[in-house]
Order: structure tokens, then sequence, then C-alpha cells
């Protein structure tokens, strides 16, 4: 594992903890919808990384998360079965070229096939992560429609990162 | 053999899978260890100390509003005092002596629907315990649920499992607050005496018979009565005089009466 990658990753698990146990925990729209933004990391894991890294990076990135919102266990567990599944979900959109390092985003997967992506990936992270939560479950009804908003709100803080990340791309291109 | 072995070198992921997914749940489910709940949550130092630094910030752009407040509950505390007559400070003091008062400060809260707790700046090398009763002075907040050495997480009034016994201001008819989810401004007492005198807007008070918290600690105040289901009891609706939402100091309070009340419980137990 090089360096660089590994401590750019490690700048991003720490940005992304303080980003959401500080700030985005505190949004509680119509008491139910919160935005859980810091799979965004998960989202862009690239094609470079082993599956047991992405799982761990994963595991380490949900731990932090609990350990700093009083729910032991509950984002750790959400987080590593969605780090499961990533590869698999990049696969349903483009096919993998096997030299080249391939990070999901706008440019590399077109606007329409990455939106796909990232609303696939926000949902299946966010189903199971009220459905532990809500454990013993109770009223489906209210359950998924705290998935079905918070994932939305999910889904446009990560475009609007993409989209900051692209531009800030193309000003130092 | 060879085959198997690269089987699972090639699979190994799915090992790691099952491990940190299982790991994950335990910590989920299986928590009953108070130390290892002191350390998963935001009552462990490094997380404390980050919540307290955004605290700190949010709490300077507070403060007119703030000394305001503690201006009032000064003065409200010295028009009591100038009240007490010779004899009730002698009583006054002999019960003060045996309850102690602990100011603290809340550095996290979540107000969400389905569970709420709020992290306050005290724990146990400031003498807080599980299950001393904590408030405000606007009224009742909730009870300490975890202690870690320098934090403690609070159960408020606004969490499924948090009962606190009260009654009518005035009045001996008391039952049990719970909170029934949903408006974070509403709770329920649901097992109040068929023959209580209760109306719309009488003030609701701690009951003091446990020593969770003193005597007459403002709970909220009746804004609807209807008869229970069995027909025994009455469903009193309670709009709470605390907003957790908007809480920034809160006293927590030990009482050390505390040993010899839950020595005599055990024993009937």
């Amino acid at each position: 594992m090089g360096s660089v990658p590994f401590i750019r990753r490690l700048l991003t698990l720490v940005l992304l903890t303080v980003l959401q146990v500080l700030f985005l925990n505190r949004i509680c729209l119509f008491g139910y919808v919160t935005p859980l933004f810091y799979i965004w990391m998960i989202a862009r894991f690239d094609s470079s990384m082993s599956r047991s890294s992405i799982l761990t990076w994963a595991f380490v990135l949900g731990l932090l998360i609990d350990m700093f919102s009083a729910t032991p266990g509950l984002n750790a567990a959400s987080a590593t079965l969605l780090a499961m599944f990533q590869p698999g979900l990049v696969k349903l959109f483009v096919t993998l070229d096997r030299h080249d390092v391939f990070v999901p985003g706008f440019m590399s997967m077109g606007g329409r096939q990455f939106a796909g992506y990232l609303l696939l990936l926000t949902l299946l992270h966010h189903t199971v992560y009220f459905i532990l939560r809500s454990i013993p479950l109770g009223d489906w009804s209210v359950l998924a429609l705290k998935v079905v908003f918070s994932a939305l709100l999910t889904f446009i803080f990560m475009l609007v990162a993409e989209h900051v990340s692209v531009a800030s791309g193309q000003k130092h291109s | 053999m060879r085959s198997l072995l690269d089987f699972i070198v090639k699979h190994s992921y799915v090992f790691l899978f099952i491990l940190l997914e299982t790991l994950s749940l335990v910590l989920l489910f299986g928590f009953n260890d108070r130390q290892n709940e002191a350390f998963m949550t935001s009552a462990n130092t490094m997380s404390g100390t980050l919540l307290e630094w955004r605290t700190g910030v949010e709490h300077y752009f507070g403060l007119r509003r703030e000394n305001t407040a503690l201006l009032e509950e000064n003065a409200r505390l010295r028009s009591l005092l100038y009240e007490l007559t010779d004899s009730q400070c002698v009583e006054t003091e002999r019960a003060l002596s045996s309850e102690g008062v602990i100011a603290a400060r809340v550095i996290d809260n979540t107000i969400r629907k389905d569970d709420n707790y709020i992290t306050i700046d005290k724990g146990e090398r400031d003498g807080i315990a599980p299950g001393m009763g904590v408030y405000s002075p606007d009224g009742v907040v909730g009870s300490v649920m975890v202690t870690g050495n320098r934090y403690s997480i609070i159960m408020p009034v606004l969490n499924g499992s948090t009962s606190i016994s009260c009654k009518i201001k005035g009045s001996e008819s008391f039952g049990f607050l719970e909170w029934q989810g949903g408006d974070p401004y509403v709770a329920q007492i649901s097992d109040m005496p068929y023959h209580s005198i209760v109306g719309i807007g009488d003030t609701i008070v701690t009951t003091g018979f446990s020593s969770v918290f003193p005597e007459n600690i403002p709970v909220g105040k009746v804004a609807g009565v209807e008869r229970s289901s069995n027909g025994y009891t009455l469903k009193v609706k309670v709009n709470l005089a605390i907003d957790i939402s908007d809480l920034r100091w809160v006293y927590v309070h030990s009482s050390t009466r505390d040993a010899e009340i839950d020595g005599l419980y055990k024993q009937i137990k």
C-alpha cells in the first residue's frame, strides 16, 4: 500500500467523521430526516483497493462515527455491509478495465450512471441503517419514510460534494 | 488441498466481512457492560472533548441570553430565601446537607423522535453516578444513564424508557410520567387515580418519593385529561416545562439518602 493514498484516505476519514458528528448529526428535519453523508468515502473507493482493505476502512469509519454518536455498532454494521457490496454496485453501472485504476465519479461514469450508482448505494445503506436502528421493528411506513427522505438528503449532499470536487479538479488542471 | 487453500486465500475478505459484521452486531445488541458503554458512546474522553469544543464555540454566541437566564434564576432564588422563616432555614439546611447539586454544561443533545440522549461535561470524578436525577431551572430533564470519567450521558424525559414519579402541585394524587414518542413537548401520565381532581393548566411537579429528584421540581402543565380504557385511572396529557432542544446548563441531583433507600428496596426484593 502506497503511503500517499493511505494518508489521503486517513484525512478523508477524519474530515468526514468530524463533519458528520459535529454538524450533520444535528440536522433532523421533521424529526426523522438526517443525512448520513459519511458514506461518501465508501462511494468513492477506487478499483485499486483490495476487498479486505475496503471492508476495514468502512468498518473503522463506521465505528468512529458510532463512538461520537452514542450508537455503538450501528454505523459500523451498516457501513461494513455497504463496503461488501460497493465493488459489485460499481460493476452494475460500468464495465471495468482491469489495467486502469477506476474512481467512481461524474467524469469516469457519466452523470446518469453515477447518479444511479449513488442512489442505489445510499438506499442500500440507509435501509440497513434504519432497520437496525428501529429494532424491534414497529411501524413499517415510518421506517420507509425515514429511509427514503434521509437517502434523498444524503444523495443531494453527495451530488454537491461531487460537483465541488469536479470543479476544484478543473481549476487545478 | 492446494485448490482449497487458494480458494480460502482468494475469498479471505468474506471471512473478514463476517468477522467485522459480527463484531458490529455484538456491539449493537450485546451491550450490558457499563465500562464498554461509556467507552463506545459520547461519554468517552475523546468524543467528549470534541463535543465540548463545539459547544464552547456555540455557547459563546449565546452568552447574553444565558446571562439573563442566570440573573433571573438568581433573583427567583433570592426572593425564596427572603420568604424563609428562621425555623424553616434550620430545616432546609438540614435537608440540604444530605442533598448535593452538581451544575453541568450540556455538550451534546440529540432530539430525534425515537431515541434521545444528552451528554454533559461532568462524570464520575465530579461525583456523578448512574440513576441520579437531572433538572434545569425550568424543570425536570431526566436521569443519568451512563457515566465516563469526565462525561456522562443523560436519558431525558423524551426517551421511551424514562418514567418519572410526579404529582399535581398542591394535591397528593400521583402517577408516572412517560413519553410516547412523537411531539417533543408533550408527555403523558397514564395511571393517575380516577378520583383525582385534575384541571387543565394545573402544574405537575415531582413527588420526591424516590431519591432521584427532590420534591416540587416542575415537570409541566396539564393539557388534557381523559379516562383510561380500564376505567379505573386517568390519562393526563402534560405539556413539558422544558425545551430540551434549547438546554445549555443542568443540575444533577445527588442524594446521600440513595444508599439507604436502595438498601431498603433490596430487602423487599
